[in-house]
């Protein structure tokens, strides 16, 4: 048996119990001067288009957080609110490692998730392994809040409503329209909105008559667009992102496949759809979570009961375009970027601590209304609280055709067909 | 109705396997020539997607047009990399060249990038179209299938009936016999490069002809994987081999999914793609040196 010097073993014993002493009387953490929130953006890659959007929103909301509402008040005091970000090139295993790194090198207080489903979720592991609080701002999936994550809560509304209203609108315009098709890309993203179309589409009696998926990175939609055409829907609901968004539509066209509606996630509402696309947009809806022109004021927030906090709309605009550099409108995954600051200011500021788990609970119980609307989120961290709108471009327009309060004109149903629309040269 | 979504299906596959063929000849070409697998393929692609663009939203020029403004563009950069870079990895081990080609495409990638964002983009052009009962061909699709018969052709006549194409199959055959026999092979290799980096930048055009949307600066990456299936397929070496290639890829690419759509439970569309890559596996079993290449 191996014998231990005894003088070893008292110099074990002192250098143990100084360690002890010396950690008792350090402080843990040096005293707060700044709240931190970190991000894994989606700067390059297939998602730079949202995810350009989503930094100049944070960039906005962190800018008015600092300059006309002091900075995050903590135990009676105002401290800057620093944004550091990383560029994850839309990349899931750049996601989880810069994620890291903010967490464990950069000690930030909270993270804001990356654009889409598939990279949030990715995230969100790493999150909860390390207990910090993780703001969805661009992952709609419902699947995020059936994994029993306790640190993720969301600001962009959840996948399952997204086309709710749409057909809530249709059904009550045109009752014979009876035959949906959906056709999607195989994401997160898009099969938890096509779950959630679909069931709403069975209970207002709809057939759902085609049902298909394609792989994400698609270039050529055509066989499957052969076999939708096939079916001769009434109303066709697709698309995943933009990229195949506007695939989706530029090829129904090619086919000649009209239906009396189209409506498409994530791409029909941006207005880089309709540059890309011309004529071939007029009659194309998309659900969309905030549009420029939906007016949410101190006042509707009043009449609400609810908090206000957070820019004007148009302060916002001015924000976002001084972040950018650019002359461009916010589209709403800038505004819901930027709401998800709001949010996290609001609750660190209710819970008077940056801690993850006090901040966590105080979004719990947190309701408040921004120039993006309405925020509620239930106890999984699911955003409820928070209202779509229904866009229709309409000769080059985009039109809030639903819901009726904010609404800016009618559907223009049935679409036109693409012949009406092509413009030959 | 089955028989009938089939044959459309097919001929629309026809029409994309000519594309796919056209904007593959290059990678083989270079291959074939200087040994050296152009990693970047897609990058090129890139270009030639963003000369149509510009030229079209800019300046109101067809895209027809735009055809030979991106090979002389192609050329241009073609040989501007072989003299910068390619030249002294040529008789380099093939990792130099994998990892040279790679490099160059990224720098590519984040120069356009810089210049015009990472947006998607896409321009309308609208030229009629054609119906043929079983399904619809927009003419902007023949253009750019005809466009690539039209190229391949040329550089088979190129390759077979002039002096350049003699010099260039004897560097192939044996570079030191051609030294020997005067030829300038520094000047073969860079001519071949030049003119595969000028085929694969035309074949971005074409492709634009046919899908018109999702241009952006990473648009590559799917090219070069679909580019590298039809490459081999073909026979890795052999430009013609590369577009008969291309064409029996868009077909099964196309056609497959009629059948596999009956398949109960099946999504036919991720099966395409693995369809893709076991025949692709199947013919390198049967025939290494792929479909088209006699020895």
């Amino acid at each position: 048996m191996m014998r231990i010097n005894p003088v070893r073993k008292w110099l074990g014993v002192i250098s143990l119990v100084a360690g002890m002493v010396l950690a008792w009387h350090v402080p843990a953490r040096a005293a707060l001067d700044k709240v931190v929130i970190g991000h894994s953006a989606c700067l390059s890659g297939k998602y730079a288009k949202a995810g350009e959007q989503a930094f100049g929103g944070i960039q906005a909301a962190v800018n008015w957080v600092n300059e006309s509402h002091g900075g995050v008040s903590i135990g009676g005091k105002k401290m800057p609110l620093e944004y550091k970000y990383y560029d994850a090139e839309s990349k899931k295993e750049s996601v989880t490692s810069l994620l890291e790194r903010l967490i464990t090198t950069d000690k930030v207080n909270a993270l804001l998730a990356p654009y889409s489903s598939g990279l949030t979720l990715a995230g969100a592991s790493v999150a909860e392994k390390y207990g910090i609080v993780y703001l969805d701002q661009g992952g709609a999936s419902d699947k995020i809040f059936t994994q029993g994550f306790e640190y993720v809560v969301q600001t962009i509304g959840p996948g399952s409503k997204y086309h709710t209203g749409t057909l809530d609108l249709i059904k009550a315009i045109d009752p014979k329209a009876t035959k949906v098709a959906l056709a999607y890309e195989d994401s997160e993203f898009a099969r938890s909105v096509m779950d959630g179309a679909k069931e709403h589409a069975q209970k207002l009696g709809f057939d759902i008559v085609f049902q298909r998926t394609y792989p994400t990175g698609v270039t050529d939609l055509t066989p499957l667009l052969s076999a939708l055409k096939a079916t001769k829907p009434d109303i066709v609901l697709g698309g995943g992102h933009f990229e195949d968004g506007q695939l989706f539509n530029r090829q129904m066209a090619d086919l000649d496949i009209d239906a009396k509606a189209l409506s498409l996630i994530a791409a029909a509402t941006l207005p880089a759809f309709y540059e890309a696309l011309g004529p071939l947009a007029d009659g194309v809806m998309g659900p969309s979570h905030w549009e420029y022109g939906v007016t949410f004021s101190p006042v509707r927030a009043n009449q609400a009961g609810l908090p206000w906090i957070g820019p004007s709309q148009d302060e916002f605009v001015s924000l976002f375009k001084a972040a950018l550099g650019k002359d461009i409108v916010p589209d709403y995954h800038a505004a819901e970027a930027g709401a998800a600051v709001l949010a996290l200011v609001m609750g660190i500021e209710n819970a008077d601590s940056v801690d993850s788990d006090k901040v966590r609970k105080a979004l719990g119980d947190l309701t408040f209304m921004s120039f993006y609307g309405s925020w509620d989120v239930d106890e999984t961290g699911k955003q409820i609280g928070h209202p779509m709108v229904n866009v229709q471009w309409q000769n080059g327009k985009r039109v809030i055709v639903a819901p009726a309060a904010a609404k800016t004109g009618d559907i223009q149903y049935p679409m036109p067909t693409f012949a009406e629309k092509t413009v030959k040269e | 109705m089955l028989g009938e979504q089939l044959l459309g299906n097919l001929i629309q596959g026809l029409v994309l396997g000519c594309v796919y063929g056209a904007a593959t000849m290059g990678l083989s070409l270079i291959f074939g020539v200087l040994r050296v697998v152009n990693v970047g393929h897609g990058a090129f692609i890139m270009v030639g997607a963003f000369t149509a663009l510009l030229l079209f939203n800019v300046f109101g020029i067809n895209p027809i047009l735009a055809v030979p403004v991106a090979l002389l563009i192609g050329l241009g950069l073609g040989f501007a990399v072989y003299y910068l870079v390619m030249q002294r990895l040529v008789q380099a081990p093939e990792l130099a060249s994998l990892l040279a080609t790679f490099g160059v495409g990224l720098l590519l990638e984040e120069t356009v990038k810089q210049v015009f964002g990472s947006e998607f983009r896409g321009y309308y052009w609208s030229v009629g179209q054609l119906d043929l009962g079983v399904t619809v061909l927009p003419m902007t699709k023949l253009y750019a299938c005809v466009g690539s018969v039209l190229v391949a052709v040329l550089l088979y006549i190129w390759h077979r009936k002039t002096r350049a194409g003699r010099a260039l199959r004897s560097v192939v055959e044996d570079a030191e016999g051609a030294r020997v026999c005067g030829v300038n092979v520094n000047w073969v290799y860079a001519m071949s490069f030049a003119i595969g980096i000028g085929l694969t930048v035309l074949g971005g055009v074409l492709l634009t002809m046919f899908i018109p949307v999702g241009i952006n600066p990473y648009m590559g990456g799917v090219y070069t994987l679909k580019a590298f299936v039809i490459a081999v397929l073909g026979g890795l070496a052999s430009p013609y081999g590369a577009f008969f290639g291309g064409l029996v890829f868009g077909i099964i690419e196309n056609g497959s999914y009629t059948l596999l759509a009956t398949i109960e439970g099946v999504e036919p569309f991720a099966l395409t793609r693995a369809l893709s890559f076991i025949m692709l596996l199947v013919i390198l079993l049967i025939r290494p040196t792929g479909l088209f290449k006699t020895k």
